[in-house]
Order: C-alpha cells, then structure tokens, then sequence
C-alpha cells in the first residue's frame, strides 16, 4: 500500500449530523482508494446535491461539487473527456432516483465506466426529513406531514434493467464490507452501482440502524454458490433472472453484496473507439486542437462532400 | 446583372430538399452565387415544403418574392404559389394534375384553401388546377406544363427499373425544366446531381435520365435559356448550410466534444458533425502535432439537460465542448448555464432559434430567445452572448465562441436560427490565416504547489488546469480559491468581485469592431438596427433603395453582451430616423438597446410567421416608415 488513507482526507469540516451514515461511506472511500493507491489528481468524485454531496469537499482528491441530479451527466462528461481518469458519483437517492433518473437510466444504457455511489437513506436530509424515491409506501418518517403515498423504488432492479454490468448493496456502518464491495466497483470496467444503505438518525426514524441491522445479511457469507457474473452471452438469461429475484428480496431479510456483473458488455469507452479510432490514444482532453494558435484542419480538405468545382 | 429568384414547391418526402440542393449546385457550377432557404412543415410526408433559390452575379444573401421561376411538382404548390411568379417569369407545372380541385388536397390548410378559392372566384374561375392556370396565364406567367406521370414511366422504362423506385426523380423532371428554360446547361445539371447523390450510381442514373427527358423537351418546345456564365466559374466553392458551416467552425476551431439531444433545427448541425468526426489535419501541420488524424466526440444524450452537464463536464476535464440546441432545448439547460458561470467552466452552447412560444411552429425561423439567451441562469450568472448573420459570420463566430470561452471561462451562447439553418449558400474559401485558436490561461502543467482553481487574479480570470493534471475543487457552490464550498461574507465579496472583474475583462478584450458592423454611412435617410439573418435582407434591400434614391444605413450587432453601447448610442445621437427589425413580439432587440443605452427606437419592423425575411419585405416597410411615419410595420410575406 502506497498511500495511508489518511492522506485522502480533506481539511474541511465535515458538516454532517452525529451517527451519519455519510461518515461510514467517507471512511470506506479512503479506505478503498487508499488501497487502490489511487492518484489524487486522477481521481474525481462528482457529486449533486443534498447532504452526501458535500462528501468532494471531505475527500483530498479531484471533486466536482455539482447542481441537483446531475452529477451522472458532469462525471460522464469528463469520463469521455478523459477516459484514462478514475471517476465516482457519489450522491443521494433523491439526487439519483428523483431528480436525476433520467441519467441514472443512461448511464447504465451506455455502459461508462464511472462508479456510482448511492447514499440511499430514503429521505431528503438537507431540506429537513420529506420522502425520497426509496421510502417505502405507507411509511411516515417524523419530518413527513402525512404517509408516504408514493411507492419506494428498488434502485438494483433499475440498474440491472438499465443495464448497469456491475450492480451491488452494502451497509454504511459496515466500513470493511463497503471498502471491499467499493474496491471491486472501481476496478470493474464499465457502469458499477453500489446502493449504500444508510441510516439518517436525524430524519428517517423508521429505517434506522436497529431496523437494518435486524435484516441485512451478505451474500456471500450465507449463500457462498450464489453466482450472478455473466462471463459469457449464453449465460445472460440464467444469470439475471437469479440477480433480479435477489434484487426482489426486501423485508425481513435484506441481501448485502455484488448482486450482478456483466463481464460481457463493452464500456462506453471502448465503443467509441470503435467508431472513433484513436480516441483512447488521443482522448478529447488531451488530443491537439491548434498548432502555435493556427486550426489544424483545412474545411476545404475535410468537408469535401460540401465542395463544388465551379 | 444577373439576379433570379426560383423556387420549387412539393409535398415533402418529395425529394424538395434533393431538387433544391441539385439545382444550387448547377448554379454554383454555372458560376454564380447563390443563396437558397428552404421553408417546411414539422412533418415527414405529404405536408407542403419549397426551397426559394436566388441567383446572384455578385452576393446572394436573402430570398425575394415574387421568383422568376416556380417549380409546381403537386396541385398543392400551384394553388400556394399561384402570386408568387413575377410577371412574364416561368411557371412549370404538372398536367397530370389539371382536374385537381383545392378541397380535395388533404394536406393543405383550411384557411389557405379558402384564401385561394376565393382569389379564384374574384377572376371569375373555378377551383380546378386548370383554373389557376389559367389565373396565372391572365397574370402573364409563361406556363410550362409537363406531364409529370408520363415522364416518370419513361424514366421507369428508360433506366430498366419499376416506376415507384424512381418517382421521386419527378423533382428533377421538374428542376430541369426551369433550368433548361433558365439556360443551364444540361451537363451542369448531369454534374450537380452526381455531386449531390455522391457514389449513388442507383439513384444517379434515372435522375439523370428525368433531367434529360424534362431538358430535351424544353429545349424542343420553347427552345433553352440563355444564361451566361457567372464570375465565379472556374473557382473551387463550397455549398453548405448554415447547420455545416457551424459545425465546420467548431471543428476547425478545436471542439473535441459535442453533446446534443435531437431537436430541430439543431440536430443536423449535429449529425453532419458525426458524419465527420474523424478530420484529417492539414498536410503542412501533421508532422508538427504528431497525428493524421483527429476525433471530434459527437454524443447524443437523454435530454437537453445532459447535454449541457456532459459539455460542462467535458470541458472541466479539458476538451474544447459544446452543445447544440434549440430554444426548447435551452430552456432545460438554464440551471446548468449558471453552474457553469459560478464554475468558471468554458462550455459553448448554440441556439438555432426556431418559432415559439413553447413548441410553437418547431420548423420556422424567428428571433424570439434573443432575451432567453442573454438572461438565462439563475443568480447573477452572465455569459457571452454572440450572434451570426450568416454563413461566413457563422463560421468565424463559432471558432470565436469556443476562444472567448476559453479565454474567459465563461459560457458563451452563439446564437444562429432556423433561417440559417436551413438556408443553402455558396461560399469561398474561408481565409484560415486569419483564425486563432486562444485557450486563454490553459494549461495541462501545474509545479506552483497547491492548486487554486478560483485564484483571485487582477484580471478576475483564473489559470486554468483541467480535471486530471493537478488535484482541484470544482464547486456551484461559493467557494474559496482553492474551491471549498464557503458562506463567509468577506470571501463571498471577493469572489464576486472576481467575477466582476472578470466581466471587466471580456469589456476589454472584446472591442467594438467585433460587437457591432456598420454597413453605408451615416449620411442616410434611415438607419435599420437589427442582428442575425436579418442581414441578408437588408443589405439586399439597400442596394434596392439606392437605386431609388433612399439611402439606408445598416447596424448589425453582432454581440449583445458584451453590448456595443458605444457605437448604438452614437447612432441614436447622430441619426435622423431609425428603425429596429425585430423578428418577435417583444421587440426584443429594441428593448436590449433601451436596457443599455436608454435609447428607444421610434420605429420597428416585425415578422411573426416564422418564415425567413425577405428583401422586398424590408423595402417595403422602409418606404411604409419613410413616407407616413408609422411606428410599427408588421411583414408577413412568403408561404
């Protein structure tokens, strides 16, 4: 190990409530960087808005703080940008699941290799307590005026449908679990989900630590044979209709760890470079776009379809 | 002098646009310049579309009405076009089509059907084909009927192929015979039809043999035009739309990223970048950059939303990025355009104005986001607001657009329109000598410690070191120089003031002569102030009034922020009348003026129709201004 997790945490205040869950994520992101000896500079972590947003400003490497649910299209951007970067979102399940689904749902179609952390507490912490996309129906947190009368949404079945090829759970308090769980998403090549289940002590007093901690369990430690990695085509059907029905298990027992990899879909990456030869070599980023100041490209040259010998 | 004007009409999916563009190519071939705007319904098929060609021994730069020539290849487009032959000009029609009455042509407009019934009966006709016919007979038209079906089965018989797979080549039965009775040469027509449909030898053949059947009977019947060659025979030109010549601007001007969602009129400009997203570089330049070949990454995302955060996020990394859209389209993008304000991320976004409000008329032309463009963003957040006249001015604009987002790192919104878009114009080589390419304070090293994204600077412009080459906040939120997200009030005022400063900057580094062109002098009986496409129109209709003694200034702003305040309030001092165009309700661009010179225009012309200005539209209302003083003249020419 090259780096001590401690230099991956910023000078800032961290701002959270006592007991946060964000804490658990922050320390399981050091953590995992640190152990991936990850680049401070080549590492970026986008975030949108709310309280686990602010999480750019606690990490000591690149962070882009951005505007409510869009942190998936800005880290794609600079992904495509820069495919050489490591690039995390790490945001809400209201900025993800609410305001965001839309690029929630596109990132997966495209495959793009960012790792998208979910602090999923089922509520809207910063603007005091009201319903997030993963509270269940019927439920009524302490800050809601009324039960909850839209139904929760199950972010691993979205994934999986909108073709995320590394889908996962974890459990904020867990800090060793997440770290290994957040390990293996980053090095995943393409779309990687973690919902990170997380208690707000402040706001959600219905889904708390004792509520989780009676039903989570992890995979891999009570069902050792479960295998939901597609390695080859044939093997999709099978293999996701496995992962759907663990994704479906809620209630009394809650399901913790990878629920579905795909290890047979290119990254969006690689995709272009298919239609765009060259562009891993000489990415947007890097690539010349003037010499001394002069164009590099002739139009008369370049757009001949558009010229006309009079 | 050579100046035509034709026109050619059909339902759409009728092979308009392929007609349009064959006959510009002729044209260009023949030596001449020319300009052709194409006006369409937001359909596939069937509704009523026409391309207006002028043809120019100088500049041609506007349509006008009424053409020279009318192309009629359906019932519908006699019934539209029926006034807009001059007198003694050529209008081909199809006799298939003779019985034809109004009411039985599904696509066409309730109320045009009746505006049309109505002239016809005012002359004593019926509602026939045959009646408007007659009608433009009586208006002096040479009328030229072919027999469009006939034409097609021996084109179907003649090329060995089954007459639905080659109806479509009606357009050029129809073209052909304009530009035969024009005086094209048929190996023009044979060239421009092998340039449009490059490499498509299945589709080139029956063409060519509709153009020669259409040619030869015209030739035999009324004897070929006699059209002299145009000064610019012999040149190598090109023949684009405003949508290419934009993305031609942007990839010479370095964009290595384009997002966009499809919307009209934006999305071609769009797709012909894709179409050319690997773009040799210049021969003499190859071996100094160490590459043959560059990329341009043209993304289509989920929403206009995406669009503008991938650009954004594209450009924090360090690509030169830019989204396309349209005034819908920038309507989601507002939140984002102030992010990119208070990030200091360099991102252009070009509007292709189209009719609103809402969805409006979603392929017609307007200035109707002039305001939209220069307020969008929540909170204080400004941006570069540049606008294009035409296609060379579009071309330039857009490389100037990804420089002063980089130099200022600001976003910057180039604002072009659907008249722009769709508007085909012959152009020479465009002078690559005089293009810089200025990333401003960009840089890919950092050895000067910690970096501070937002460093206080004198300037108010930070240097700038994209994401990946030295570790950095990047924040919406205020922030400290370095980017942490901070409320202190001292540090707050800093940074706006930086910001202000910054603003103070883009006043200095974009001077007048790029904010704002005056064309005639002051010593003129009118000056029109407008902007965009509007310009073609009125410097044609100058050259008009001149010939009849008025003289006519014209101010086009180029920029609207920074607002060229000097020279507009010069012009309000020092001119005896003056008149704004304005293609909206608002007057949108007179009240820009009065916002920063308190100067109110006491005359504005106005077209709300969504289609593109015309010359003798502007003639006329100069005349309407000059001769009884009236305020405010509305315009509303063309089908």
């Amino acid at each position: 190990m090259a780096r001590s997790w401690l230099e991956y945490r910023s000078p800032a205040w961290v701002q959270w409530c006592p007991g946060c869950g964000n804490y658990g994520i922050l320390t399981a992101a050091f953590k995992a960087f640190a152990e991936l000896d990850l680049d401070p500079a080549k590492t970026v972590v986008v975030s949108g808005i709310g309280c686990s947003s602010r999480i750019p400003y606690y990490i000591n490497v690149t962070g882009v703080h951005t505007i409510h649910g869009r942190p998936i299209p800005v880290a794609t951007g600079i992904k495509l940008a820069n495919p050489h970067l490591t690039v995390l979102v790490m945001s809400g399940d209201g900025d993800l699941l609410g305001i965001g689904a839309a690029h929630f749902v596109a990132l997966g179609r495209r495959n793009v290799d960012l790792t998208v952390v979910m602090h999923d507490n089922a509520v809207y912490g910063l603007t005091k307590g009201q319903a997030g996309p993963t509270l269940p129906a019927w439920v009524q947190t302490k800050a809601l005026r009324a039960p909850n009368i839209q139904d929760a949404l199950n972010p691993l079945l979205l994934a999986i449908a909108s073709g995320y090829t590394f889908v996962a759970r974890a459990y904020a308090y867990h800090v060793d679990k997440l770290k290994e769980i957040m390990k293996e998403a980053i090095k995943h090549r393409g779309a990687a989900f973690i919902d990170v289940l997380q208690p707000c002590p402040t706001y959600n007093n219905v889904m708390t630590q004792q509520w989780y901690e009676q039903r989570i369990y992890y995979i891999d430690e009570q069902e050792p044979d479960y295998d939901a990695t597609i390695k080859s085509p044939e093997e999709r059907g099978e293999k996701t209709a496995r992962a759907i029905a663990k994704a479906m298990e809620w209630g009394d027992r809650i399901p913790l760890g990878v629920i579905y990899r795909d290890l047979t879909k290119e990254p969006f990456d690689a995709r272009i470079e298919k239609i765009m030869p060259g562009y891993l070599e000489h990415p947007p980023a890097t690539r010349p776009v003037h010499y001394e100041g002069k164009p590099l490209v002739d139009p008369f040259k370049v757009f001949t379809d558009r010229v006309v010998q009079a | 002098m050579v100046d035509l004007a034709l026109l050619i009409g059909g339902p759409q999916g009728g092979g308009i646009e392929s007609a349009g563009q064959i006959g510009v190519r002729a044209l260009v071939m023949k030596g001449y310049d020319i300009f052709g705007v194409r006006e369409y319904h937001s359909n596939i098929i069937g509704a009523h579309s026409y391309f207006n060609i002028r043809i120019r021994d100088t500049v041609a730069r506007s349509p006008r009405l009424p053409v020279d020539a009318v192309v009629a290849l359906d019932a519908e487009s006699v019934f539209t076009h029926m006034d807009d032959v001059r007198e003694g000009g050529i209008f081909v029609y199809d006799t298939s089509t003779l019985k034809t009455r109004v009411d039985r042509i599904a696509p066409m407009p309730g109320p045009l059907k009746e505006r049309v019934k109505a002239k016809l009966s005012q002359h004593g006709l019926g509602d026939t084909v045959a009646d408007a016919i007659k009608y433009l007979e009586s208006r002096g038209a040479k009328l030229l009927g072919i027999d469009l079906k006939s034409a097609i089965k021996e084109v179907a018989e003649k090329s060995g192929r089954p007459v639905v797979s080659v109806a479509r080549a009606a357009n050029v039965v129809g073209l052909s015979a304009a530009l035969a009775f024009l005086g094209v040469e048929k190996e023009y027509v044979h060239r421009a039809i092998e340039a449009y449909f490059a490499g498509k030898t299945r589709v080139i053949e029956p063409n060519k043999i509709a153009a020669d059947i259409a040619y030869d009977y015209v030739k035999e019947a009324y004897g070929l035009g006699n059209l002299p060659d145009g000064p610019h025979k012999g040149k190598v030109r090109m023949v684009a739309s405003g949508n290419d010549v934009v993305a031609m601007g942007k990839v010479v001007g370095g964009l290595t990223v384009q997002t966009y969602y499809p919307i009209t009129p934006a999305a071609d400009e769009a797709l012909y970048m894709e179409g050319h997203r690997l773009v040799e570089v210049r021969e003499e330049l190859a071996e100094k950059v160490g590459l043959e070949k560059l990329g341009v990454a043209v993304i289509q995302t989920e929403d206009e939303i995406s669009a503008i955060n991938m650009a954004i996020g594209a450009a924090l990394a360090g690509a030169r990025s830019a989204t396309t859209t349209s005034g819908p389209g920038f309507s989601l993008m507002n939140e984002a355009i102030s992010m990119a304000y208070i990030m200091e991320a360099p991102v252009v976004i070009t509007i292709w104005q189209r009719a609103g409000p809402s969805t409006g008329m979603a392929t017609r032309t307007g200035q109707q986001d002039l305001l939209h463009a220069m307020f969008a963003g929540h909170g204080d957040a400004v941006k570069i607001v540049v606008a294009s006249g035409d296609h060379e001015e579009a071309f330039y604009d857009a490389i100037k657009a990804l420089n002063w987002a980089e130099k200022f790192q600001i976003p910057v919104v180039h604002l072009v329109d659907k008249t722009l878009a769709a508007s085909t114009k012959s152009l020479d080589k465009f002078d690559l000598d005089s293009i810089t390419i200025d990333r401003g304070k960009f840089s890919y090293e950092w050895s000067d410690g910690e970096y501070l994204r937002y460093k206080l600077t004198e300037d108010g412009i930070s240097p700038r070191v994209p994401v990946g080459f030295a570790k950095q906040l990047n924040s919406s939120l205020e922030h400290t120089e370095y980017g942490y997200a901070i409320e202190d009030p001292e540090v707050r005022n800093a940074m706006v003031e930086k910001r202000l400063r910054k603003l103070e900057a883009i006043e200095k580094g974009i001077p007048e002569d790029e904010r704002v062109k005056v064309y005639g002098s002051s010593n003129s009986d009118i000056t029109i102030i407008s902007w965009g496409t509007v310009k073609g129109p009125v410097l044609d209709a100058m050259e008009k009034l001149e010939g009849e003694g008025i003289k006519v200034r014209y101010v086009h702003i180029k920029t609207f922020i920074p607002f060229p305040v000097k020279t507009i309030d010069e012009v309000f001092k020092s001119a005896s009348r003056i008149a704004v165009v304005d293609y909206n309700m608002l007057a949108q661009t007179s009240l820009a003026i009065r916002m920063f010179t308190g100067h109110k225009a006491p005359h504005v012309i106005q077209k709300f129709t969504g289609r593109a200005l015309q010359e003798q539209e502007i003639v006329r209302a100069v005349k309407e201004i000059l001769e009884n003083n009236v305020e405010r003249v509305v315009v509303s020419d063309g089908a």
